[in-house]
């Protein structure tokens, strides 16, 4: 049994920031994740770090949290935050109205503007319509929502922490009406532990109406689907947005050497089962083509989607719901924290604590937005211009991951799926999707002895449906080739079967 | 300008379009292959898979659904050009081993079987029992074989790794062109102490020589071996590959090898000839007859956008499944999607169905509804194809 004072369930974005705090706090904690980090909404966003300039007008509470907790971050979080900056881009027949709005509310809450001509504007992303009839520049970043997670995670653990992925929550144990531990399962072995606390965080985001059914408390909300799709390379350099109110597919974020643009708001009930549609493929992709015009030819070589988890409201339109955060104290001893957006994680997270600190009469004051992340010194090989700097023994040829990097993560962490080394290395990110270097990553955890090779060859097919789930609303072009030579390789080569 | 005239120029220099170049030779026409580059042909395990979902092809193929390219060639014509294969496999030192009425199994690097037809001599003993003893032999630093996924499916099964000095199938099988390496890799087999039973190795055994390297290693070390194919850059498909073009060049046939098309030269229903992107100078090829042989999406003869395929050097009519979101299956593991059915649909002649141009044949996986994956039948299908637009060509020529 273990025993902390404080469970957090849920290792997105949200989790990973109350384990952290808690630990600069001085305050023992459990987190408990099903998958591995940043499984849900975290790692299936834009990975955006907002200036606010999306929320201006219509949610000027939520920007004004956005601008502040993107300058906490650019200084505290250097290496998973990439300084791009965004353009907000005027096109043909967009309301002049809403610019002049956005203008004036920006001014008020502090954001950074600057208007640039046409001219200007293709100087700094050559491969937008030439046709805008102008630009707004915003402090927009862009943020890796795994590395971010981790980062966290290292402050947690170094202080005590104790970190359990891949361990689903299947039970919360109540004692005279109180919530006082969970009883989690191991995914791969199915062993169960119990741990024990005086706390418990519900951070699951799109599944924290699951987690509140266990201790018998309700949590009415709304889920959002989002699909977004990934471009084969970087077609920007900025992030660039709409001017315009928030709608389809109006986001393009440059992210290492793709890009990713979004998204759709689609209500959905089932949070673990979600399809990207070919139809919501063709509105981001057109979408996209009007901010960039590329966007018709390039490949895309995925398509994922995440659930914004939204408190309830009755409107039909997820955009219209606030995105900001409410923390919901159950009076048993949970405290579910939903809504809010990647970019202001910190801050939820340390409105959660407060709300805990209050609760165990303590006074630690929350320390996250001075202290820089740990473990960023340590981060290195990361950028593809230091990959190429060991260009021996590649085994992932699209993203350069060598050898020896997938040897080192699979003596470190002792993975147990194939996305515990892909997010930790970006193997299988690029082009290919892991078509090639799957079958390789697999091969060299079964040669360390620390994958049993039955099981990788479950991994195996695991990841091949997922990848084909991811892959196939948008197939055509080039990326039809490409999967069709995956799938001559492991079905004609291979001869791989269903079961 | 560069010109050249021929009597036949077939576009595409894969397994299909190398067929019929070859059997336009042997009927003593001038013929000109132009190519793009390597072809599909050397991504693959070097084996021709007929008709892999009938344990007799050959009766198999009669019972393919109408329409099939299959079905254009006959049965006769299908054993004719496969025959001629074997020749000019065997003329060229890479035997194949099988019968076109019997479906065979080889190994594959997860240790599934595969289930395919003729074999390169090099697979010949990759068929064995469950209680039989296998020993796999690696390669150092080699990322595209790990001997586990084979002996986790094959329990009865040992495993030494070689240190070649060298990471990639291409630049092991190079090594194994030299005879001193030779020497040195039979010595190290001899040293292991191999238990009894078949020595299994990744294809490696050479680019040029897999049949003599094959032989020698096989008497110097007294041991049964056979190799497995892997995943590209495939030595057995290279191998083949440069079998056929060897045959070819014998046979006074033509390459243009790395030249995409640039035009078309037309005069009412015919094509004159075509001329070539070459940077330097520009190429002009004409002829009586073209056969186009440019493969299906991934070797580029078709190309699919968002909601329609088309055809790549002619535009010619495409037939395909017309709303995308029904042109893959849901799963990665159901085969026959219907993308798979998308190409030119011909006449018996082997011409393209409403198609603006009477000199023109097609063959290989550009036909509609081939469905190479669904049947297993790629090289099958193209030597099959490509033999008998060949034949076609031929008596419009003459």
């Amino acid at each position: 049994m273990i025993v902390k004072d404080v469970i957090i369930i849920g290792g997105g974005s949200t989790g990973c920031g109350i384990a952290r705090d808690l630990a600069l706090r001085g305050v023992s904690h459990c987190l408990i994740e099903k998958n591995d980090f940043a499984a849900g909404a975290t790692g299936a966003c834009h990975g955006l770090l907002h200036s606010g300039g999306r929320y201006v007008v219509s949610d000027p509470a939520a920007a004004a949290e956005c601008i502040a907790e993107n300058r906490i971050l650019r200084k505290i979080g250097r290496k998973c935050v990439e300084r791009t900056d965004g353009l907000f881009i005027r096109l043909p027949g967009d309301s002049k109205k809403y610019r002049d709005a956005f203008l004036k509310s920006c001014e008020r809450l502090g954001i950074e503007t600057e208007v640039l001509s046409p001219t200007r504007a293709l100087e700094l992303v050559p491969s937008l319509n030439p046709a805008l009839e102008e630009a707004v520049r915003v402090p927009d970043c862009s943020i890796d929502p795994f590395r971010l997670c981790m980062l966290n995670i290292v402050t947690s653990q170094a202080r005590g922490g104790e970190i359990l992925t891949h361990h689903e929550v299947i039970d919360i144990i109540k004692e005279r009406g109180r919530c006082v531990g969970v009883r989690a399962r191991e995914k791969l072995s199915s062993s169960i532990k119990e741990i024990r606390g005086k706390a418990i965080v519900n951070a699951t985001g799109a599944w924290a109406q699951r987690i509140a059914r266990l201790s018998g408390s309700s949590l009415p909300m709304t889920l959002s689907k989002g699909s977004l799709v990934v471009t084969n390379h970087r077609l920007s350099n900025m992030v660039i947005n709409r001017l315009r109110p928030p709608s389809d597919g109006d986001i393009i974020v440059p992210n290492e050497a793709v890009c990713l643009a979004g998204t759709t708001s689609v209500a959905v009930d089932d949070p673990d089962n979600m399809d990207v549609t070919a139809g919501e493929v063709e509105i981001v992709a057109r979408e996209a083509a009007s901010m960039v015009p590329e966007f018709e030819r390039v490949r895309l070589i995925r398509t994922y989607a995440g659930v914004r988890p939204l408190l309830h409201a009755a409107s039909e339109d997820g955009r219209q719901i606030s995105r900001n955060f409410q923390i919901i104290d159950h009076t048993n001893g949970l405290f579910s924290i939903i809504g809010g957006k990647l970019s202001t994680y910190r801050l939820m997270a340390e409105k959660l604590c407060d709300a805990i600190m209050k609760e165990f009469g303590l006074k630690t004051a929350c320390a996250t937005a001075e202290k820089p992340l740990e473990g960023q010194e340590e981060l290195r090989g990361y950028p593809l211009s230091k990959r190429l700097e060991s260009l021996k023994d590649i085994v992932c040829e699209c993203e350069l991951v060598s050898r020896s990097e997938v040897e080192r993560v699979i003596q470190r962490i002792n993975p147990k799926h194939i996305g515990d080394i892909q997010h930790r290395t970006r193997l299988g990110m690029g082009p290919c999707q892991g078509g090639f270097c799957t079958y390789r990553a697999l091969g060299i955890m079964q040669e360390t002895g620390k994958m049993p090779p039955e099981e990788s060859m479950h991994i195996l097919k695991e990841f091949l449906q997922r990848r084909f789930k991811g892959v196939r609303p948008a197939l055509w072009g080039d990326q039809l080739r490409e999967e069709q030579l995956i799938e001559y390789i492991y079905l004609g080569i291979l001869s791989m079967e269903s079961h | 300008m560069n010109s050249g005239t021929y009597d036949a120029v077939v576009i595409g220099g894969g397994m299909s379009g190398l067929t019929a170049a070859i059997t336009l030779c042997d009927a003593g026409k001038t013929v000109a292959v132009v190519s793009k580059g390597d072809p599909v042909c050397c991504l693959s395990t070097g084996c021709i898979d007929i008709l892999n979902s009938a344990d007799n092809p050959l009766q198999g193929i009669s019972a393919l659904p109408s329409g099939h390219p299959y079905g254009f060639v006959g049965q006769d014509a299908i054993i004719e050009a496969h025959e001629r294969f074997i020749k000019i496999g065997a003329e060229w030192k890479i035997p194949y081993i099988g019968a076109i009425h019997e479906s065979r199994q080889i190994v594959t690097p997860l240790g599934t079987r595969k289930t395919t037809c003729l074999i390169p001599k090099t697979m010949e003993y990759a068929a064995y029992d469950e209680s039989d003893y296998i020993h796999i032999v690696s390669f150092k630093g080699l990322k595209d074989f790990y001997p586990s996924y084979i002996i986790t499916r094959h329990g009865n099964a040992g495993h030494s790794v070689f240190d070649a000095a060298v990471p990639s199938t291409i630049g092991i099988a190079e090594r194994f062109e030299d005879e001193r390496f030779r020497e040195t890799f039979a010595e190290w087999i001899i040293k292991q102490n191999i238990p009894e039973g078949k020595i299994a190795l990744p294809a490696v055994l050479g680019i040029r020589s897999s049949l003599s390297i094959y032989e020698e290693l096989s008497r110097r070390t007294e041991r049964t071996f056979f190799e497995i194919p892997t995943l590209p850059p495939s030595l057995p498909g290279i191998r083949l590959f440069n079998c056929l073009k060897k045959a070819l060049l014998a046979r006074g046939g033509r390459l243009y090898w790395g030249n995409e098309i640039a035009s078309i030269e037309k005069l009412g229903a015919s094509i004159e000839g075509v001329t070539l992107k070459n940077p330097g100078r520009v190429a002009r090829v004409q002829g009586k007859a073209f056969i186009l042989a440019t493969g299906s999406f991934v070797s580029g003869g078709l190309f699919a956008r968002m909601d329609s395929v088309h055809e790549t050097v002619f535009d010619l009519p495409v037939s395909y499944p017309e709303k995308r979101s029904i042109w893959f299956k849901e799963t990665f593991f159901s085969t026959g999607h219907q993308i798979e059915k998308a190409g030119v649909e011909i006449d018996s002649s082997f011409r393209p169905l409403d198609g603006p141009f009477e000199n023109l044949f097609v063959c290989g996986s550009i036909i509609a509804r081939s469905e190479v994956m669904k049947y297993g039948c790629g090289h099958g299908m193209a030597i099959a194809t490509g033999y008998a637009a060949a034949r076609s060509c031929e008596g419009f020529i003459t």
